[in-house]
């Protein structure tokens, strides 16, 4: 792991979860005494089966969820204790883009760009930027409810990425997604982490993270059984397996 | 067929009770809690059950006196058709249409005529609970003051069953008519709601053009003089108001008997005649109503479109706009508060002055002392009473659903949040107050000051029923649900309003009659609204204070 970071010369630590738990039931930890660093410049992917527990780190990244246990730093700040100074420093794309269907397109862009408080110049270019690049630019005055699917997802990425954040923490962006669309946002987070920012992202599509990815972890039952570079992956594995077999091995080998 | 109606109600019904209790709970002391949710949904129903019991107890003796008690059964069939028939529609539109389960049943090979049974048999077995309230207790009453046979005791279930059928039906029936237009609108939003208040305005002026018989003083003389003679008015107002009543007076027990068939052989043909139409248009309608309508691209001024505004503004805007563009939601939420005191007050004066035959001055000098406390606190009461039904705090976090979570990873303080979630019920309970007091400054001309001071406590009032509520839905948000209808009808939570209100108004009546009487008015009540205005802060206070373990079943 240090390898890697070492030869690309990135050190900061943007997102930094220190021995992090967190039970939903007693005596049962949905997520288990979580260790990871995220530094700046990378593209992280979170991978793990259904139920391992990837949206609840999420959600405690987020603030969404508090830690039983451990903290979470964002930039330096933690988000259990400075919460507000922290949300500051990520644009956050949650699973599911229904988000306030009753507002229209732009007027969700507005609302987020007041709480980001985007200055009025900034905004109108950041809105037009995006949208356009998403294609969405000409549904804006309409109701997000009439909105498809994937258009829906589109303005919530909008959303998030609208106050330029270092951070992008994204829970499954490219489901419902088109062709062209998950390419482009597959481009922009690259660019973005070319400028020193950091994505991290969950995803089931093991291509994705294959194709995109700097690092990924791989989360099973709550507990972290992986973390690096895929070429790292299959040394640790000494095995020339495809990444599928590789995810299921290591995940199975869990049970 | 049978069994999958059957099958479909019950899963319907299922899901649409799941959701009145909250999903996710990680309370360990759950089973005690609920226990005592239980014990305290039993206090309130006996509550309500005593406030309709001992009215029932008097009219019915009142009426007793006068050999005209079998009006009383002409009243209670009559309310329980009024209020089924307004109450279904709301429910109907929802169960039939708005419902998300629409979109897994659809495509499931069942035949239109089956959903709609299904959909209805829900929709009745809702109604059933009311029923229960409104129906059960005061006839149970009439029973044992009347020393009634078992034989009432066994048609009056049927009749409880039976009676309420048709009510819903025809609610049903409407929507499913007006619905079948769904798919020529192009904004479905908008048809939604001036179709909800179409078929509101066509049952209230159904009811009241076929309520309103005619009746000559000769023939009032007469009706009052025979025994029983008044009930003879009612009988017209509702197709089987007449079998319903003669279901439950002992004329002759061949009668009785030949009565409950008859009601039931009608209540069966009526649902028989609307299951074969419904299945003819329930298609059309909630089909119509699942395609989100053509897209318009509307160009965006850009001049506006880009504006920056203040947080509370925008955020507060947000609220107001998520909550005036649903029908539910509007309906539920802010209607009430424009309709209620309208409606009651308006309704309840003009019937005294159509009564007294008097015009509004009339009324006016009814009241001789018009800064008496008793003025005072009576229209704070009545402002008390509509705040119960002003649902916009105590579901603010639940209407947001699954979005509920924005609130928690946004750089907003929560509790910032909270006070411009709770800023909608202000503003509409405001307005509500207001026009409370203009309407009793209407009627009945009280000095500006008093009205004034009463205003002020009314809106204290408002303030702390806002924060007080957002606490109940803090504690236990509805955040999964099936449709907006979930979060604003089945929601336990509701019933707190309801239990604070009930609370203000005992302690009020208490306070009044204990010390009120002797301080000045005017000081009685401006002390009134700074004990208000105090808890507030206090509330406010309690919710700072705690913000984050409240927010802890929100994720």
């Amino acid at each position: 792991m240090e390898s890697y970071l070492e030869s690309k010369g990135r050190d900061f630590v943007m997102i930094k979860i220190e021995n992090v738990s967190k039970s939903y039931v007693k005596d049962k930890k949905s997520i288990d005494d979580l260790n990871l660093e995220i530094r700046d410049g990378e593209i992280f992917g979170f991978l793990g089966p259904n139920g391992a527990g990837k949206t609840t780190t999420i959600k405690m990244i987020t603030g969404i969820l508090n830690p039983d246990e451990g903290d979470i730093l964002i930039d330096g700040k933690s988000i259990t204790k400075e919460p507000i100074e922290a949300k500051r420093k990520f644009g956050f794309v949650p699973d599911s883009p229904d988000m306030f269907l009753k507002l229209k397109g732009i007027e969700y862009l507005n609302f987020l760009a007041d709480i980001y408080e985007l200055p009025n110049e900034k905004r109108k270019e950041r809105i037009e930027e995006l949208t356009k690049k998403f294609e969405i630019y000409d549904n804006l005055n309409s109701e997000i409810q009439s909105y498809s699917h994937g258009m829906r997802q589109k303005v919530v990425i909008c959303g998030a990425l609208l106050n330029n954040p270092k951070n992008w923490i994204l829970d499954e962006p490219m489901t419902g997604l088109d062709p062209k669309s998950s390419h482009d946002l597959k481009e922009m987070m690259r660019k973005h982490c070319n400028n020193q920012n950091t994505v991290f992202f969950s995803t089931h599509v093991l291509e994705v993270a294959e194709k995109l990815c700097d690092r990924v972890g791989i989360i099973n039952k709550g507990k972290l059984v992986f973390v690096g570079t895929f070429e790292e992956m299959k040394n640790k594995f000494k095995e020339n397996k495809s990444l599928e077999d590789l995810f299921l091995e290591i995940t199975e080998n869990e049970e | 067929m049978k069994s999958k109606v059957i099958s479909l109600t019950k899963v319907i019904l299922k899901n649409s009770f799941q959701n009145m209790e909250t999903a996710k709970s990680i309370n360990e002391n759950k089973n005690r809690k609920s226990k005592s949710m239980i014990i305290l949904y039993i206090f309130v129903f006996l509550y309500l059950a005593g406030i309709i019991g001992v009215f029932s107890n008097g009219l019915i003796k009142e009426l007793m006196e006068i050999n005209q008690e079998q009006m009383f059964l002409g009243i209670i069939l009559l309310g329980i058709a009024g209020f089924v028939l307004i109450q279904s529609i709301f429910s109907a539109i929802n169960i039939l249409y708005y419902s998300k389960d629409n979109e897994y049943i659809l495509p499931l090979p069942i035949k239109p005529s089956q959903i709609v049974a299904a959909k209805t048999n829900v929709l009745l077995i809702t109604e059933y609970f009311i029923v229960a309230i409104i129906g059960l207790i005061p006839l149970t009453i009439y029973g044992i003051l009347t020393s009634a046979s078992i034989l009432y005791y066994i048609s009056m279930l049927i009749v409880l069953i039976t009676f309420p059928i048709i009510p819903v039906l025809i609610s049903s029936l409407l929507v499913l008519i007006v619905m079948s237009f769904a798919k020529f609108t192009k904004n479905r939003n908008r048809f939604q709601l001036i179709a909800t208040i179409f078929i509101l305005v066509v049952v209230c002026v159904l009811s009241f053009t076929v309520s309103d018989t005619q009746t000559t003083p000769e023939q009032l003389v007469q009706m009052v003089t025979k025994a029983n003679g008044l009930v003879e008015m009612l009988r017209g107002a509702f197709p089987t108001l007449g079998m319903a009543i003669d279901s439950l007076t002992n004329i002759s027990f061949e009668n009785q008997i030949l009565n409950i068939v008859l009601l039931v052989i009608t209540t069966a043909i009526i649902y028989f005649i609307y299951i074969m139409i419904g299945q003819k248009l329930y298609l059309k309608g909630a089909v119509g109503n699942l395609a989100s309508g053509k897209k318009t691209k509307k160009k965006l001024n850009e001049t506006k479109a880009f504006k920056k505004s203040s947080l509370g503004k925008t955020y507060v805007g947000k609220e107001f706009k998520t909550l005036l563009r649903n029908p539910i939601f509007f309906m539920q939420c802010v209607l009430p508060a424009i309709l209620f005191p309208i409606l009651i007050i308006g309704l309840t004066f003009a019937g005294i002055k159509g009564e007294q035959g008097g015009s509004i001055t009339d009324i006016a000098s009814m009241i001789t002392n018009k800064t008496s406390i008793y003025v005072g606190i009576g229209i704070l009461c009545a402002i008390q009473f509509f705040l119960m039904f002003i649902y916009i705090s105590a579901t603010a976090i639940s209407r947001d659903g699954q979005n509920a979570v924005f609130m928690k990873y946004i750089p907003v303080t929560l509790m910032k949040q909270i006070d411009y979630k709770v800023m909608p019920n202000i503003v509409m309970t405001t307005f509500m107050s207001i026009l409370t007091i203009i309407m009793v400054e209407y009627l009945f001309k009280l000095p500006v000051i008093y009205l004034l001071v009463i205003t002020v406590a009314g809106i204290a009032m408002g303030v702390l029923q806002s924060y007080i509520s957002i606490i109940v839905d803090l504690k236990k948000p509805k955040l999964e649900w099936n449709s907006e209808y979930a979060v604003v009808k089945q929601n336990m939570n509701l019933i707190w309003p309801v239990i604070f209100g009930m609370l203000n108004i005992t302690l009020l009546i208490i306070l009044t009659v204990i010390v009120g009487r002797f301080i000045n008015s005017y000081i009685f009540i401006a002390i009134i609204a700074v004990v208000y205005l105090l808890l507030t802060m206090i509330v406010r206070n309690y919710i700072k204070n705690n913000i984050v373990k409240l927010f802890t079943n929100i994720y």
